[in-house]
Protein backbone atom coordinates (compact mmCIF):
# COMPACT_ATOMS: atom_id res chain seq x y z
CA UNK A 1 0.00 0.00 0.00
CA UNK A 2 2.73 2.39 1.01
CA UNK A 3 4.64 1.64 -2.16
CA UNK A 4 1.59 2.36 -4.26
CA UNK A 5 1.04 5.78 -2.71
CA UNK A 6 4.69 6.56 -3.24
CA UNK A 7 4.39 5.54 -6.85
CA UNK A 8 1.29 7.66 -7.25
CA UNK A 9 2.96 10.75 -5.84
CA UNK A 10 5.90 10.17 -8.12
CA UNK A 11 3.66 9.89 -11.17
CA UNK A 12 1.67 13.02 -10.28
CA UNK A 13 4.86 15.00 -9.87
CA UNK A 14 6.09 13.70 -13.21
CA UNK A 15 2.83 14.61 -14.92
CA UNK A 16 2.91 18.04 -13.33
CA UNK A 17 6.45 18.51 -14.60
CA UNK A 18 5.41 17.64 -18.15
CA UNK A 19 2.30 19.82 -18.06
CA UNK A 20 4.43 22.81 -17.04
CA UNK A 21 7.09 21.93 -19.63
CA UNK A 22 4.50 21.62 -22.39
CA UNK A 23 2.90 24.91 -21.44
CA UNK A 24 6.25 26.71 -21.40
CA UNK A 25 6.97 25.11 -24.73
CA UNK A 26 3.90 26.41 -26.54
CA UNK A 27 3.40 29.67 -24.65
CA UNK A 28 4.76 31.85 -27.49
CA UNK A 29 2.40 30.16 -29.93
CA UNK A 30 -0.59 30.38 -27.58
CA UNK A 31 0.10 34.03 -26.91
CA UNK A 32 0.27 34.73 -30.64
CA UNK A 33 -2.99 32.89 -31.16
CA UNK A 34 -4.58 34.86 -28.36
CA UNK A 35 -3.38 38.19 -29.76
CA UNK A 36 -4.56 37.32 -33.26
CA UNK A 37 -8.05 36.46 -32.01
CA UNK A 38 -8.41 39.33 -29.57
CA UNK A 39 -11.26 41.64 -30.49
CA UNK A 40 -10.44 44.45 -28.12
CA UNK A 41 -7.03 45.81 -28.93
CA UNK A 42 -5.78 45.95 -25.39
CA UNK A 43 -2.30 44.46 -25.68
CA UNK A 44 -0.75 47.78 -24.82
CA UNK A 45 -2.98 48.39 -21.86
CA UNK A 46 -2.46 46.52 -18.63
CA UNK A 47 -5.78 44.75 -18.92
CA UNK A 48 -4.61 42.16 -21.38
CA UNK A 49 -5.92 38.70 -20.62
CA UNK A 50 -4.65 35.50 -22.12
CA UNK A 51 -8.08 34.26 -23.09
CA UNK A 52 -9.68 36.88 -25.34
CA UNK A 53 -12.87 38.36 -23.91
CA UNK A 54 -14.13 38.94 -27.39
CA UNK A 55 -13.07 36.54 -30.13
CA UNK A 56 -12.77 37.98 -33.61
CA UNK A 57 -11.49 36.81 -36.96
CA UNK A 58 -11.06 40.36 -38.25
CA UNK A 59 -7.29 40.12 -38.18
CA UNK A 60 -7.38 36.99 -40.30
CA UNK A 61 -9.78 38.65 -42.71
CA UNK A 62 -7.51 41.67 -42.89
CA UNK A 63 -4.57 39.45 -43.72
CA UNK A 64 -6.38 37.48 -46.37
CA UNK A 65 -8.10 40.40 -48.08
CA UNK A 66 -6.16 43.61 -47.51
CA UNK A 67 -2.53 42.74 -47.23
CA UNK A 68 -0.71 41.30 -50.25
CA UNK A 69 -0.84 37.97 -48.47
CA UNK A 70 -2.45 35.97 -51.27
CA UNK A 71 0.04 37.35 -53.76
CA UNK A 72 2.90 36.25 -51.51
CA UNK A 73 1.28 32.86 -51.13
CA UNK A 74 1.09 32.52 -54.92
CA UNK A 75 4.75 33.49 -55.29
CA UNK A 76 5.74 31.00 -52.60
CA UNK A 77 3.79 28.21 -54.28
CA UNK A 78 5.44 28.93 -57.64
CA UNK A 79 8.86 28.69 -56.02
CA UNK A 80 7.97 25.60 -54.00
CA UNK A 81 6.55 23.67 -56.96
CA UNK A 82 9.38 24.59 -59.31
CA UNK A 83 12.08 23.82 -56.73
CA UNK A 84 10.60 20.46 -55.71
CA UNK A 85 10.10 19.35 -59.32
CA UNK A 86 13.54 20.33 -60.57
CA UNK A 87 15.34 19.09 -57.45
CA UNK A 88 13.73 15.66 -57.63
CA UNK A 89 14.19 15.48 -61.40
CA UNK A 90 17.95 16.00 -61.09
CA UNK A 91 18.53 14.30 -57.74
CA UNK A 92 16.73 10.98 -58.34
CA UNK A 93 18.81 9.91 -61.38
CA UNK A 94 21.96 11.16 -59.68
CA UNK A 95 21.15 9.29 -56.46
CA UNK A 96 20.45 6.19 -58.54
CA UNK A 97 23.77 6.50 -60.35
CA UNK A 98 25.69 6.94 -57.09
CA UNK A 99 23.87 4.05 -55.46
CA UNK A 100 24.00 1.48 -58.27
CA UNK A 101 27.08 2.18 -60.37
CA UNK A 102 30.72 2.09 -59.42
CA UNK A 103 32.58 4.69 -61.43
CA UNK A 104 35.75 6.73 -61.25
CA UNK A 105 35.32 9.74 -59.01
CA UNK A 106 32.27 8.37 -57.21
CA UNK A 107 33.70 8.37 -53.70
CA UNK A 108 35.47 11.68 -54.19
CA UNK A 109 32.31 13.40 -55.39
CA UNK A 110 30.25 12.00 -52.51
CA UNK A 111 32.87 13.24 -50.10
CA UNK A 112 33.03 16.69 -51.66
CA UNK A 113 29.24 16.91 -51.49
CA UNK A 114 29.31 16.28 -47.73
CA UNK A 115 31.85 19.02 -47.27
CA UNK A 116 29.86 21.40 -49.49
CA UNK A 117 26.79 20.69 -47.40
CA UNK A 118 28.64 22.01 -44.37
CA UNK A 119 29.08 25.35 -46.12
CA UNK A 120 26.33 27.83 -45.24
CA UNK A 121 25.19 29.37 -48.51
CA UNK A 122 24.86 32.73 -46.76
CA UNK A 123 28.66 32.96 -46.89
CA UNK A 124 28.76 32.89 -50.67
CA UNK A 125 25.64 34.97 -51.08
CA UNK A 126 27.49 37.99 -52.38
CA UNK A 127 29.37 35.90 -54.96
CA UNK A 128 26.08 34.35 -56.07
CA UNK A 129 24.63 37.84 -56.38
CA UNK A 130 27.51 38.96 -58.57
CA UNK A 131 27.34 35.85 -60.72
CA UNK A 132 23.59 36.08 -61.27
CA UNK A 133 23.54 39.80 -61.95
CA UNK A 134 25.06 39.84 -65.45
CA UNK A 135 22.83 36.88 -66.30
CA UNK A 136 19.81 39.05 -65.39
CA UNK A 137 18.81 36.49 -62.78
CA UNK A 138 18.75 38.88 -59.84
CA UNK A 139 15.21 39.92 -59.00
CA UNK A 140 13.89 36.93 -60.95
CA UNK A 141 12.29 33.76 -59.68
CA UNK A 142 14.49 31.64 -61.91
CA UNK A 143 17.54 32.91 -60.03
CA UNK A 144 16.04 32.02 -56.65
CA UNK A 145 14.89 28.63 -57.93
CA UNK A 146 18.41 27.85 -59.15
CA UNK A 147 19.86 28.77 -55.75
CA UNK A 148 17.33 26.63 -53.91
CA UNK A 149 17.75 23.68 -56.28
CA UNK A 150 21.53 23.80 -55.96
CA UNK A 151 21.28 23.73 -52.17
CA UNK A 152 18.64 21.03 -51.95
CA UNK A 153 20.09 18.82 -54.71
CA UNK A 154 22.97 17.89 -52.40
CA UNK A 155 20.61 16.97 -49.60
CA UNK A 156 18.29 15.08 -51.97
CA UNK A 157 21.11 13.18 -53.60
CA UNK A 158 22.57 11.98 -50.31
CA UNK A 159 19.26 11.28 -48.68
CA UNK A 160 17.84 9.23 -51.53
CA UNK A 161 21.12 7.50 -52.33
CA UNK A 162 21.14 6.22 -48.75
CA UNK A 163 17.68 4.81 -49.22
CA UNK A 164 18.37 3.33 -52.66
CA UNK A 165 21.31 1.50 -51.10
CA UNK A 166 18.91 -0.38 -48.83
CA UNK A 167 16.84 -1.67 -51.77
CA UNK A 168 18.22 -5.10 -52.71
CA UNK A 169 19.80 -5.20 -56.13
CA UNK A 170 18.20 -8.60 -56.80
CA UNK A 171 14.88 -6.88 -57.41
CA UNK A 172 16.43 -4.97 -60.27
CA UNK A 173 18.10 -8.03 -61.68
CA UNK A 174 14.72 -9.72 -61.86
CA UNK A 175 13.43 -6.68 -63.73
CA UNK A 176 16.38 -6.71 -66.10
CA UNK A 177 15.74 -10.33 -67.01
CA UNK A 178 12.22 -9.29 -67.90
CA UNK A 179 13.75 -6.81 -70.31
CA UNK A 180 13.28 -3.50 -68.46
CA UNK A 181 15.69 -0.66 -69.27
CA UNK A 182 17.17 1.70 -66.69
CA UNK A 183 14.41 4.24 -67.03
CA UNK A 184 11.76 1.59 -66.44
CA UNK A 185 13.76 0.15 -63.56
CA UNK A 186 13.85 3.50 -61.83
CA UNK A 187 10.29 4.60 -62.51
CA UNK A 188 8.55 1.23 -62.14
CA UNK A 189 10.63 -0.51 -59.48
CA UNK A 190 12.88 1.83 -57.52
CA UNK A 191 10.64 4.87 -57.20
CA UNK A 192 7.64 3.00 -55.79
CA UNK A 193 9.91 1.20 -53.33
CA UNK A 194 11.73 4.40 -52.40
CA UNK A 195 8.52 6.39 -51.94
CA UNK A 196 9.05 7.12 -48.22
CA UNK A 197 12.45 8.59 -48.88
CA UNK A 198 11.26 10.55 -51.93
CA UNK A 199 8.36 11.97 -49.92
CA UNK A 200 10.63 12.97 -47.05
CA UNK A 201 13.02 14.62 -49.49
CA UNK A 202 10.19 16.49 -51.18
CA UNK A 203 8.77 17.63 -47.86
CA UNK A 204 12.17 18.83 -46.67
CA UNK A 205 12.49 20.85 -49.87
CA UNK A 206 9.00 22.31 -49.40
CA UNK A 207 9.81 23.31 -45.83
CA UNK A 208 13.16 24.78 -46.87
CA UNK A 209 11.66 26.98 -49.59
CA UNK A 210 8.66 27.93 -47.48
CA UNK A 211 10.95 29.11 -44.68
CA UNK A 212 13.72 30.76 -46.67
CA UNK A 213 13.72 34.51 -46.27
CA UNK A 214 17.24 35.89 -46.46
CA UNK A 215 17.92 35.11 -50.13
CA UNK A 216 14.36 36.08 -51.01
CA UNK A 217 14.66 39.54 -49.43
CA UNK A 218 18.17 40.16 -50.69
CA UNK A 219 17.58 39.09 -54.28
CA UNK A 220 14.04 40.38 -54.77
CA UNK A 221 13.13 44.03 -54.82
CA UNK A 222 9.56 45.15 -54.43
CA UNK A 223 6.95 43.68 -52.13
CA UNK A 224 4.92 42.32 -55.05
CA UNK A 225 7.65 39.78 -55.76
CA UNK A 226 8.10 38.63 -52.18
CA UNK A 227 7.46 35.16 -50.89
CA UNK A 228 5.52 34.67 -47.65
CA UNK A 229 8.75 34.46 -45.68
CA UNK A 230 10.17 37.61 -47.25
CA UNK A 231 6.84 39.37 -46.87
CA UNK A 232 6.49 38.58 -43.18
CA UNK A 233 10.09 39.55 -42.62
CA UNK A 234 9.52 42.92 -44.25
CA UNK A 235 6.17 43.43 -42.56
CA UNK A 236 7.78 42.98 -39.19
CA UNK A 237 10.77 45.22 -39.83
CA UNK A 238 9.02 48.31 -41.14
CA UNK A 239 7.94 50.56 -38.34
CA UNK A 240 4.87 52.09 -39.90
CA UNK A 241 3.11 48.85 -40.77
CA UNK A 242 3.89 47.36 -37.40
CA UNK A 243 0.66 45.93 -36.30
CA UNK A 244 1.11 43.06 -33.91
CA UNK A 245 -2.36 41.46 -34.14
CA UNK A 246 -2.24 41.37 -37.94
CA UNK A 247 1.31 40.13 -37.93
CA UNK A 248 0.41 37.29 -35.57
CA UNK A 249 -2.54 36.27 -37.70
CA UNK A 250 -0.34 36.24 -40.80
CA UNK A 251 2.39 34.27 -39.01
CA UNK A 252 0.02 31.60 -37.83
CA UNK A 253 -1.60 31.28 -41.26
CA UNK A 254 1.87 30.78 -42.73
CA UNK A 255 3.02 28.36 -40.04
CA UNK A 256 -0.03 26.09 -40.01
CA UNK A 257 0.56 24.24 -43.33
CA UNK A 258 4.13 23.42 -42.30
CA UNK A 259 3.01 22.43 -38.82
CA UNK A 260 0.45 20.00 -40.23
CA UNK A 261 2.81 18.48 -42.80
CA UNK A 262 5.43 18.10 -40.13
CA UNK A 263 3.24 16.39 -37.59
CA UNK A 264 1.87 14.02 -40.25
CA UNK A 265 5.24 12.84 -41.48
CA UNK A 266 7.08 13.20 -38.16
CA UNK A 267 7.79 9.47 -37.87
CA UNK A 268 8.93 9.16 -41.47
CA UNK A 269 11.09 12.14 -41.03
CA UNK A 270 13.38 10.74 -38.39
CA UNK A 271 13.75 7.38 -40.14
CA UNK A 272 13.98 8.97 -43.58
CA UNK A 273 16.66 11.36 -42.42
CA UNK A 274 18.72 8.95 -40.38
CA UNK A 275 18.62 6.37 -43.17
CA UNK A 276 20.46 8.58 -45.59
CA UNK A 277 21.73 12.01 -44.81
CA UNK A 278 22.96 11.55 -41.29
CA UNK A 279 25.05 8.51 -41.97
CA UNK A 280 28.59 8.60 -43.27
CA UNK B 1 32.90 -3.31 -77.39
CA UNK B 2 31.27 -0.11 -78.44
CA UNK B 3 28.35 -0.81 -76.16
CA UNK B 4 30.63 -1.29 -73.15
CA UNK B 5 32.31 2.01 -73.89
CA UNK B 6 28.95 3.71 -73.84
CA UNK B 7 27.97 1.98 -70.61
CA UNK B 8 30.93 3.49 -68.82
CA UNK B 9 29.40 6.94 -69.26
CA UNK B 10 25.92 6.08 -68.02
CA UNK B 11 26.40 7.09 -64.36
CA UNK B 12 27.97 10.36 -65.47
CA UNK B 13 25.05 11.07 -67.76
CA UNK B 14 22.54 10.30 -65.01
CA UNK B 15 24.23 12.47 -62.44
CA UNK B 16 25.26 15.27 -64.79
CA UNK B 17 22.23 17.59 -64.43
CA UNK B 18 22.34 17.43 -60.64
CA UNK B 19 26.07 17.82 -60.38
CA UNK B 20 26.07 20.62 -62.96
CA UNK B 21 23.53 22.58 -60.93
CA UNK B 22 25.47 22.00 -57.72
CA UNK B 23 28.64 23.04 -59.50
CA UNK B 24 27.06 26.20 -60.86
CA UNK B 25 25.18 27.33 -57.75
CA UNK B 26 27.39 26.05 -54.92
CA UNK B 27 30.93 25.27 -56.05
CA UNK B 28 31.44 28.13 -58.45
CA UNK B 29 30.22 30.79 -55.99
CA UNK B 30 32.57 29.39 -53.34
CA UNK B 31 35.51 29.58 -55.74
CA UNK B 32 34.45 33.06 -56.77
CA UNK B 33 34.23 34.03 -53.10
CA UNK B 34 37.81 32.82 -52.80
CA UNK B 35 38.79 35.07 -55.70
CA UNK B 36 36.94 38.11 -54.32
CA UNK B 37 38.66 37.56 -50.97
CA UNK B 38 41.97 38.34 -52.66
CA UNK B 39 40.73 41.68 -54.05
CA UNK B 40 39.80 45.07 -52.67
CA UNK B 41 36.28 44.84 -54.09
CA UNK B 42 33.85 47.14 -52.29
CA UNK B 43 31.09 49.55 -53.14
CA UNK B 44 33.59 52.08 -54.58
CA UNK B 45 35.52 49.43 -56.47
CA UNK B 46 32.68 47.54 -58.06
CA UNK B 47 34.37 47.02 -61.43
CA UNK B 48 37.87 48.46 -61.07
CA UNK B 49 38.93 46.30 -58.15
CA UNK B 50 42.47 44.97 -57.86
CA UNK B 51 44.00 41.78 -56.57
CA UNK B 52 45.63 42.68 -53.27
CA UNK B 53 46.76 39.25 -52.11
CA UNK B 54 46.15 38.18 -48.55
CA UNK B 55 45.60 41.64 -47.04
CA UNK B 56 41.98 40.91 -46.17
CA UNK B 57 42.99 37.76 -44.35
CA UNK B 58 45.71 39.62 -42.46
CA UNK B 59 43.20 42.27 -41.47
CA UNK B 60 40.73 39.68 -40.19
CA UNK B 61 43.22 37.58 -38.29
CA UNK B 62 45.76 40.07 -36.98
CA UNK B 63 44.02 43.44 -36.61
CA UNK B 64 42.35 43.23 -33.24
CA UNK B 65 39.70 45.92 -33.51
CA UNK B 66 37.98 44.72 -36.70
CA UNK B 67 35.57 42.70 -34.62
CA UNK B 68 36.24 39.40 -36.33
CA UNK B 69 38.17 37.83 -33.48
CA UNK B 70 35.55 38.99 -30.97
CA UNK B 71 32.81 37.52 -33.12
CA UNK B 72 34.78 34.32 -33.45
CA UNK B 73 35.23 34.02 -29.70
CA UNK B 74 31.56 34.73 -29.19
CA UNK B 75 30.64 32.02 -31.70
CA UNK B 76 32.69 29.48 -29.74
CA UNK B 77 31.04 30.51 -26.47
CA UNK B 78 27.64 30.45 -28.16
CA UNK B 79 28.21 26.92 -29.45
CA UNK B 80 29.51 25.55 -26.15
CA UNK B 81 26.84 27.17 -23.95
CA UNK B 82 24.06 26.00 -26.22
CA UNK B 83 25.35 22.48 -26.64
CA UNK B 84 25.95 21.92 -22.93
CA UNK B 85 22.53 23.23 -21.89
CA UNK B 86 20.85 21.38 -24.72
CA UNK B 87 22.42 18.02 -23.91
CA UNK B 88 21.63 18.27 -20.19
CA UNK B 89 18.03 19.44 -20.59
CA UNK B 90 17.28 17.03 -23.44
CA UNK B 91 18.75 14.14 -21.48
CA UNK B 92 16.68 14.94 -18.39
CA UNK B 93 13.44 15.36 -20.35
CA UNK B 94 14.01 12.28 -22.49
CA UNK B 95 14.78 10.07 -19.50
CA UNK B 96 11.72 11.38 -17.67
CA UNK B 97 9.63 10.61 -20.76
CA UNK B 98 10.87 7.04 -20.48
CA UNK B 99 9.86 6.52 -16.86
CA UNK B 100 7.69 3.44 -16.83
CA UNK B 101 3.99 4.04 -16.36
CA UNK B 102 3.86 7.53 -17.88
CA UNK B 103 0.59 7.18 -19.73
CA UNK B 104 0.41 10.46 -21.61
CA UNK B 105 3.89 10.13 -23.06
CA UNK B 106 2.62 10.34 -26.66
CA UNK B 107 0.71 13.55 -26.01
CA UNK B 108 3.59 15.22 -24.16
CA UNK B 109 5.98 14.26 -26.91
CA UNK B 110 3.76 15.71 -29.63
CA UNK B 111 3.42 19.01 -27.78
CA UNK B 112 7.14 19.17 -27.10
CA UNK B 113 7.78 18.69 -30.83
CA UNK B 114 5.83 21.86 -31.72
CA UNK B 115 8.76 24.30 -31.77
CA UNK B 116 10.55 22.01 -34.20
CA UNK B 117 7.57 21.93 -36.53
CA UNK B 118 7.13 25.70 -36.63
CA UNK B 119 8.95 27.57 -39.38
CA UNK B 120 12.09 28.81 -37.64
CA UNK B 121 12.03 32.44 -38.75
CA UNK B 122 8.38 32.79 -37.70
CA UNK B 123 9.14 31.46 -34.22
CA UNK B 124 12.03 33.86 -33.88
CA UNK B 125 9.94 36.83 -34.96
CA UNK B 126 7.16 35.73 -32.60
CA UNK B 127 9.65 35.56 -29.73
CA UNK B 128 10.91 39.00 -30.64
CA UNK B 129 7.49 40.59 -30.89
CA UNK B 130 5.50 38.49 -28.46
CA UNK B 131 7.88 37.56 -25.70
CA UNK B 132 10.76 40.04 -25.65
CA UNK B 133 9.06 43.26 -26.72
CA UNK B 134 9.62 45.84 -24.03
CA UNK B 135 6.13 47.34 -23.99
CA UNK B 136 3.76 44.51 -24.75
CA UNK B 137 5.92 41.40 -24.58
CA UNK B 138 4.69 38.59 -22.41
CA UNK B 139 7.87 38.34 -20.35
CA UNK B 140 7.67 41.95 -19.21
CA UNK B 141 3.96 41.55 -18.70
CA UNK B 142 4.69 38.75 -16.23
CA UNK B 143 7.50 40.71 -14.59
CA UNK B 144 5.17 43.67 -14.08
CA UNK B 145 2.57 41.43 -12.50
CA UNK B 146 5.21 40.20 -10.08
CA UNK B 147 6.10 43.80 -9.31
CA UNK B 148 9.35 44.08 -11.24
CA UNK B 149 10.33 46.77 -13.70
CA UNK B 150 10.53 46.24 -17.45
CA UNK B 151 13.61 44.55 -18.82
CA UNK B 152 15.03 45.46 -22.22
CA UNK B 153 15.59 41.93 -23.38
CA UNK B 154 17.37 42.63 -26.64
CA UNK B 155 19.10 45.96 -26.14
CA UNK B 156 22.29 45.22 -24.27
CA UNK B 157 24.83 42.56 -25.09
CA UNK B 158 24.63 40.15 -22.18
CA UNK B 159 20.86 40.02 -21.87
CA UNK B 160 20.45 39.85 -25.64
CA UNK B 161 22.91 36.97 -25.77
CA UNK B 162 21.03 35.13 -23.01
CA UNK B 163 17.73 35.78 -24.81
CA UNK B 164 19.19 34.36 -28.00
CA UNK B 165 20.36 31.26 -26.15
CA UNK B 166 16.86 30.86 -24.77
CA UNK B 167 15.33 31.00 -28.24
CA UNK B 168 17.92 28.62 -29.61
CA UNK B 169 17.17 26.11 -26.85
CA UNK B 170 13.48 26.45 -27.53
CA UNK B 171 14.05 25.76 -31.22
CA UNK B 172 16.65 23.02 -30.91
CA UNK B 173 15.59 20.98 -27.89
CA UNK B 174 12.79 19.01 -29.63
CA UNK B 175 15.19 17.42 -32.10
CA UNK B 176 17.63 16.47 -29.36
CA UNK B 177 14.87 15.12 -27.10
CA UNK B 178 13.59 13.03 -29.99
CA UNK B 179 17.04 11.62 -30.73
CA UNK B 180 17.85 10.79 -27.10
CA UNK B 181 14.37 9.38 -26.55
CA UNK B 182 14.81 7.07 -29.55
CA UNK B 183 18.24 6.02 -28.35
CA UNK B 184 16.99 5.32 -24.81
CA UNK B 185 14.33 3.01 -26.17
CA UNK B 186 16.93 1.01 -28.06
CA UNK B 187 18.85 0.18 -24.87
CA UNK B 188 18.22 -3.35 -23.66
CA UNK B 189 16.25 -3.23 -20.39
CA UNK B 190 18.12 -6.30 -19.15
CA UNK B 191 21.16 -4.15 -18.37
CA UNK B 192 19.16 -2.12 -15.87
CA UNK B 193 17.56 -5.17 -14.32
CA UNK B 194 20.88 -6.77 -13.55
CA UNK B 195 22.25 -3.44 -12.34
CA UNK B 196 19.29 -3.03 -9.99
CA UNK B 197 19.87 -6.52 -8.63
CA UNK B 198 23.44 -5.55 -7.94
CA UNK B 199 22.17 -2.55 -6.05
CA UNK B 200 23.11 0.28 -8.44
CA UNK B 201 21.33 3.61 -7.85
CA UNK B 202 19.92 6.02 -10.44
CA UNK B 203 23.10 8.01 -10.96
CA UNK B 204 25.47 5.09 -11.16
CA UNK B 205 23.12 3.47 -13.68
CA UNK B 206 23.08 6.65 -15.74
CA UNK B 207 26.86 6.93 -15.59
CA UNK B 208 27.74 3.28 -16.13
CA UNK B 209 25.00 2.10 -18.49
CA UNK B 210 22.91 4.84 -20.08
CA UNK B 211 25.52 7.38 -21.09
CA UNK B 212 28.13 4.96 -22.51
CA UNK B 213 25.47 3.09 -24.50
CA UNK B 214 23.84 6.31 -25.63
CA UNK B 215 26.97 7.96 -26.87
CA UNK B 216 27.56 6.09 -30.15
CA UNK B 217 23.87 6.21 -31.08
CA UNK B 218 23.41 9.92 -30.61
CA UNK B 219 26.89 10.99 -31.77
CA UNK B 220 25.94 11.76 -35.42
CA UNK B 221 22.94 13.86 -34.34
CA UNK B 222 25.06 15.72 -31.81
CA UNK B 223 27.70 16.48 -34.42
CA UNK B 224 25.07 17.80 -36.79
CA UNK B 225 23.66 19.99 -34.01
CA UNK B 226 27.10 21.36 -33.18
CA UNK B 227 27.43 22.39 -36.82
CA UNK B 228 24.00 24.01 -36.99
CA UNK B 229 24.60 25.85 -33.72
CA UNK B 230 27.97 27.10 -34.91
CA UNK B 231 26.44 28.27 -38.20
CA UNK B 232 23.25 29.64 -36.61
CA UNK B 233 22.39 32.91 -38.32
CA UNK B 234 18.65 33.50 -38.02
CA UNK B 235 18.29 33.85 -34.26
CA UNK B 236 20.87 36.52 -33.59
CA UNK B 237 20.22 38.30 -36.87
CA UNK B 238 16.44 38.46 -36.56
CA UNK B 239 16.39 39.20 -32.84
CA UNK B 240 18.92 42.00 -32.79
CA UNK B 241 20.21 43.00 -36.22
CA UNK B 242 17.38 42.93 -38.68
CA UNK B 243 17.59 45.81 -41.12
CA UNK B 244 15.23 48.55 -40.02
CA UNK B 245 14.80 47.26 -36.48
CA UNK B 246 18.19 46.98 -34.88
CA UNK B 247 18.01 46.79 -31.14
CA UNK B 248 21.43 48.17 -30.26
CA UNK B 249 22.95 44.99 -28.90
CA UNK B 250 26.20 44.03 -30.61
CA UNK B 251 26.36 40.26 -30.39
CA UNK B 252 27.76 39.31 -33.77
CA UNK B 253 28.70 35.73 -34.42
CA UNK B 254 31.00 35.10 -37.37
CA UNK B 255 28.12 34.41 -39.73
CA UNK B 256 26.15 37.56 -38.95
CA UNK B 257 29.43 39.48 -39.04
CA UNK B 258 30.18 38.20 -42.55
CA UNK B 259 26.68 39.08 -43.71
CA UNK B 260 26.96 42.60 -42.33
CA UNK B 261 30.34 43.19 -43.96
CA UNK B 262 28.93 42.08 -47.33
CA UNK B 263 25.46 43.59 -47.40
CA UNK B 264 25.47 46.45 -44.91
CA UNK B 265 28.94 47.97 -44.95
CA UNK B 266 29.63 46.64 -48.49
CA UNK B 267 33.18 45.51 -47.87
CA UNK B 268 33.02 42.57 -50.24
CA UNK B 269 36.68 41.56 -50.34
CA UNK B 270 37.00 41.50 -46.56
CA UNK B 271 33.68 39.72 -46.09
CA UNK B 272 34.70 37.07 -48.62
CA UNK B 273 37.97 36.49 -46.81
CA UNK B 274 36.04 35.79 -43.62
CA UNK B 275 33.71 33.44 -45.53
CA UNK B 276 36.71 31.45 -46.66
CA UNK B 277 38.18 31.37 -43.14
CA UNK B 278 34.89 30.04 -41.75
CA UNK B 279 34.73 27.48 -44.54
CA UNK B 280 38.22 26.28 -43.67
CA UNK B 281 37.26 25.96 -40.01
CA UNK B 282 34.18 23.94 -40.97
CA UNK B 283 36.18 21.65 -43.27
CA UNK B 284 38.89 20.98 -40.68
CA UNK B 285 36.29 20.39 -38.01
CA UNK B 286 34.22 18.03 -40.13
CA UNK B 287 37.25 16.07 -41.31
CA UNK B 288 38.49 15.50 -37.75
CA UNK B 289 35.05 14.63 -36.43
CA UNK B 290 34.17 12.30 -39.29
CA UNK B 291 37.48 10.52 -39.00
CA UNK B 292 36.78 9.89 -35.33
CA UNK B 293 33.13 8.98 -35.78
CA UNK B 294 33.17 6.36 -38.47
CA UNK B 295 36.66 6.00 -39.77
CA UNK B 296 35.69 8.27 -42.65
CA UNK B 297 33.62 5.64 -44.39
CA UNK B 298 31.76 7.43 -47.14
CA UNK B 299 30.32 4.24 -48.49
CA UNK B 300 28.12 3.59 -45.47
Amino acid sequence: MHRRTKHRIKMSLLNLFFIVACLLCIVPILYTLSVSLNGTNNILSGSFSFIPKEVTFDNYKAVLFNKPYLLWLKNTLILVIATVTISLAVAIPAAYAFSRFRFIGRKTILYILIILNAFPSILSMFAIYRILMPMKLVNSYLGLILIYVGTMAIFGLWNMKGYFDTIPIEIEEAGKIDGANDFQLVTKLIMPLAKPSIIVTAVMIIIFVWNEYIFAVTFMTGAEKYTLAAGLYALQATQYTRNWPIFSAASLLTAIPILIIFLVIQKNMVSGLTAGGVKG
Amino acid sequence: MKKRGYKKFIPYIYSFPGLALIGLMIVFPILYTGYISLTNMNVYHWFDFQVIGFQNYMKALFVLDTGFLTAFGRTIVWTIVNMVLQMIIAFVIASLLNVEGLRLKGLYKTILMFPWAMPGYISILLWKMGMFNTEFGLLNHWLNKLGFANVHWLNSNNIAFASSVMVNLWLALPFMIMIIDGALQSIDKAYYESATIEGAGYFSKARKITIPLLRPIIAPAVVITIFTTFKQFDIIYLLTQQQGSKTGADIHTIITYTYEKAFVTNNYGYSSAISIIIFMILIIFSLTIRGRLKGGDVDA
